[in-house]
């Protein structure tokens, strides 16, 4: 008869396998955060550069709105590229976990259907 | 003996104000103990850090030899981390019985767990249809220690155990926290009342303003110094 293992041996062993999650992954999130604040701030910058163009026959003012539409547009490329970045990452990371789980369980469902075929193969043997 | 709990240059916060500054600290299993200080130290803090439930700004927090800074508490609580808060932490609505019943999701039977409780606490079992808000503070005290216990746990903390109970109670809580440890479980116990548990205490160490100032043998002269902490340096 094999003793019980120590307490302590067990309190290090479980410790040893828990999982901690990465600090880094806390992070994906407030990229993803920044990335829609991007992207929502660039399209209302472009937005209001239009407007504020057309509601002048200044050329300089109007220039000057046309360089801040730019960077409203150069914004919310750069948000989407993120947002896509970080939303993908999540999405794929939830897709593998899913492929792998449907993968295990096809190939549990061909072990027993292999188990259940080699069982009445052996029954049908003439003896 | 294997170290169990250990802080190295623990640094943590509530916003900005540091509250631990650098603290150093290890319990061995079957080895008690006590952190000791005034008000507003950190010893609380200590505590939470320890049992994960407040982040560890800089510096390492081992359990069994692992880092686990960043760890969930409740992987934490079921590896084997036990802390039973300040205010004990029982449910005052709900009888004895039925507080150790809440104790079933560790996956013990009702059985296995009164058994235990009732074996270690005797006056919990005459008790056990009472409800637990109108037991003495010892009752309480000892109901929250039992449901510590149906966790099966491995690092034990304790957060002012003495507190509102008579002298005597508080000696014979000691008592049983001792002989806990004694069956292998590492026991940190967090007090500003340092009489009593500086009679079971293997380790000392006092914590001031954030800082271990003193660790070691809880002796005559850690007892002085305390004195000194406490009530100011004879000048």
């Amino acid at each position: 008869m094999t003793s019980p293992e120590p307490r302590a041996d067990r309190f290090v062993r479980e410790l040893a396998e828990l999982k901690i999650p990465d600090p880094a992954a806390g992070r994906a999130g407030l990229w993803l955060r920044l990335g829609v604040t991007l992207m929502a701030a660039g399209l209302i910058l472009a937005g209001s550069a239009y407007f504020i163009s057309h509601s002048t026959t200044d050329a300089l003012v109007q220039r000057d709105a046309l360089a801040a539409g730019l960077g409203g547009v150069a914004a919310t490329v750069v948000g989407s590229a993120v947002f896509l970045r970080y939303s993908l990452t999540g999405f794929l990371r939830f897709w593998m976990a899913r492929q792998s789980y449907d993968l295990a369980v096809l190939a549990d469902r061909l072990l027993e259907k292999d188990l259940h075929h080699d069982l009445t193969s052996t029954d049908a043997t003439p003896r | 003996m294997s170290t169990l709990l250990e802080l190295r240059d623990v640094r943590a916060a509530y916003g900005v104000i540091t509250v631990l500054k650098g603290v150093n600290l290890s319990v061995a299993a079957g080895q008690v103990v006590a952190l000791l200080g005034p008000n507003g130290a950190g010893k609380t803090t200590t505590l939470r850090v320890a049992a994960g439930v407040h982040p560890v700004e800089s510096g390492r927090l081992l359990l069994g030899g692992r880092d686990v800074a960043g760890a969930n508490p409740r992987d934490l609580a079921r590896a084997g981390v036990c802390l039973i808060p300040e205010g004990r932490g029982v449910f005052p609505n709900l009888s004895v019985r039925d507080n150790l019943l809440m104790m079933t999701f560790t996956g013990k039977s009702r059985a296995e767990i009164e058994e235990v409780a009732f074996a270690r606490f005797p006056a919990l079992a005459k008790r056990a249809g009472q409800v637990a808000g109108t037991l003495s503070g010892g009752e309480q005290q000892m109901l929250a220690l039992a449901r510590g216990l149906a966790t099966d746990p491995a690092v034990l903390m304790l957060d002012e155990l003495s507190m509102g109970l008579a002298p005597l109670v508080v000696t014979r809580l000691y008592e049983q926290v001792a002989e806990i440890a004694r069956q292998g479980v590492a026991v940190l116990v967090v007090e500003q009342f340092a009489a009593a548990v500086l009679g079971i205490a293997d380790h000392a160490a006092v914590l001031v303003r954030g800082r271990i100032e003193r660790q070691g043998r809880p002796d005559d002269g850690l007892r002085t110094e305390l004195s000194a902490l406490y009530l100011g340096s004879p000048t």
